[in-house]
């Protein structure tokens, strides 16, 4: 169990760094986005406790906001992506599957997985642009922000799932 | 009671999602008039080291670019003092006047050189967070300015590093400029987008310029010395009511690589500011 939550809190650190170091500066075509650190919410197991699993989103959020001097938006948005991923997991279970079921292409199967971090790398970037476009709406650019940095993402995060083991 | 318990305890997630979603909410809506929340930005001690180094490595591989810059930057200053000095020279007859007259108006500022640790433009609100603080003299509303122009005016203050609200912000970012060698002003404003392209609003409607003059700040605000580059006029447009022009500004400063930038701290605005105090007493308590 500690080492469960020590390697979880490695995987917090790099992802929160790799965020605000490297995915934050690259704008491809003017409307993608690389946000990374979604896949740590992807991640969270079966049956993992719905307090951590709300806590560890919200303070990844809070954790990239600081980098951007945007405090609340992605905390926002990845406090409810972190409320949402249960009920999706539950959905895309496999039949007789083990209490705590890794998040992975190589349990769920792989177009399960895609399916599954499609969904909710989508809401968080709903949620996100939509508070980000706040007072300024700009439904084209709202629009092209969502599913260029959705698809981004999602490609992203199933490039890394085929290294995991 | 025991029902409620169970209750709590079957459902508590929602309650949580709840109080998590209101912490967020108000940091986002507060952010703006909440002065503590320098906590929750690049100003907080951790993710300014963070940057700080990552600001390092990135400034080595520039450096080149830079220095090209503000090599050609001071030979293009050096040839205008020099041609300047030689023309008061000409018509006074006096040459070490300009040079007292120098020294005495910079003695009036106090610049404190100070490194970019973190930088966006790509943002409709950018910022910049520099490694300088309340420890270095760095206090909230001094103007910041770099090599090549104006850059902005620090918003935020913790010991060892401030938030800066660049040019390029859109909702806060207001810096009174002027037409150079006709006087006339106005206010430098950027609508999002290109960061290297800024308008000029409330240039009044008998002025006279052309395009291609520069445009610096105007020294009314006191956050800035009069003459800070700001830009080159691109174009003339009409504003939207008709009554003045917009200017759209080339800005001098390049924003994508910016790595060092003085802050301008003016020895006299609590003189200024004493006085403007007096003013709106005396008006005040002026019988009626």
């Amino acid at each position: 169990m500690a080492i469960d939550t020590l390697r979880r809190a490695l995987v917090f650190v790099v992802l929160c760094l790799v965020q605000a170091l490297v995915f934050n500066h690259i704008h491809l075509f003017g409307c993608a986005t690389i946000l990374l650190y979604v896949y740590f919410v992807v991640m969270l197991p079966r049956n993992y406790p719905r307090w951590a699993g709300l806590l560890w989103s919200f303070a990844l959020g809070l954790s990239v906001d600081m980098f951007t001097n945007t405090p609340g938006m992605a905390a926002a948005a990845l406090t409810l992506t972190g409320f949402l991923q249960p009920y999706l997991l539950q959905l895309f279970l496999p039949r007789e599957a083990p209490e705590n079921l890794k998040s992975a292409a190589s349990s769920l199967g792989f177009t399960k997985f895609l399916t599954m971090a499609f969904i909710l790398v989508f809401i968080h970037c709903l949620v996100f642009f939509t508070i980000e476009s706040f007072g300024f709406f700009n439904w084209q650019q709202w629009s092209l922000n969502i599913v260029g940095t959705t698809l981004l993402t999602v490609l992203l995060i199933m490039t890394l799932e085929s290294f995991r083991k | 009671m025991k029902n409620l318990l169970a209750f709590i305890t079957k459902y508590y997630h929602w309650l949580m999602l709840l109080l998590l979603e209101t912490a967020s909410g108000v940091m986002l809506f507060q952010y703006n008039s909440y002065q503590g929340s320098v906590w929750f930005t690049t100003a907080n001690a951790v993710v300014g080291k963070v940057y700080e180094w990552d600001a390092a490595v990135r400034s080595f591989f520039l450096l080149t670019r830079v220095n090209e810059e503000l090599t050609l930057r001071n030979f293009y200053l050096e040839r205008q003092v020099s041609q300047l000095r030689r023309f008061y020279g000409d018509m006074t007859r006096d040459t070490t006047v300009l040079e007292r007259q120098e020294l005495e108006f910079l003695s009036q500022y106090k610049l404190i050189p100070a490194k970019v640790v973190s930088n966006t433009i790509n943002k409709r609100d950018n910022f910049i967070t520099i490694d300088r603080g309340e420890a270095d003299g760095v206090e909230r509303d001094m103007g910041v300015a770099c090599g090549n122009g104006v850059v902005g005016v620090v918003y935020l203050t913790s010991a060892h590093y401030a938030v800066v609200i660049p040019v390029l912000n859109v909702t806060s970012s207001r810096i009174s400029c002027a037409i150079r060698g006709r006087g006339y002003f106005g206010y430098l404003q950027w609508y999002g987008g290109d960061p290297s392209v800024a308008y000029v609003e409330d240039i009044p409607r008998h002025a006279r310029f052309k395009r291609g003059d520069w445009v610096e700040t105007s020294g009314y605000s006191s956050i800035f010395p009069s003459g800070i580059l700001v830009g080159k006029i691109e174009k003339i447009y009409n504003s939207t009511d008709g009554l003045s022009y917009r200017l759209k500004v080339r800005l001098s400063t390049d924003f994508a690589c910016l790595r060092d930038v003085t802050v301008i701290s003016d020895k006299t605005i609590g003189e200024q500011l004493r006085l403007l105090e007096q003013v709106k007493d005396s008006i005040t308590m002026a019988p009626k």
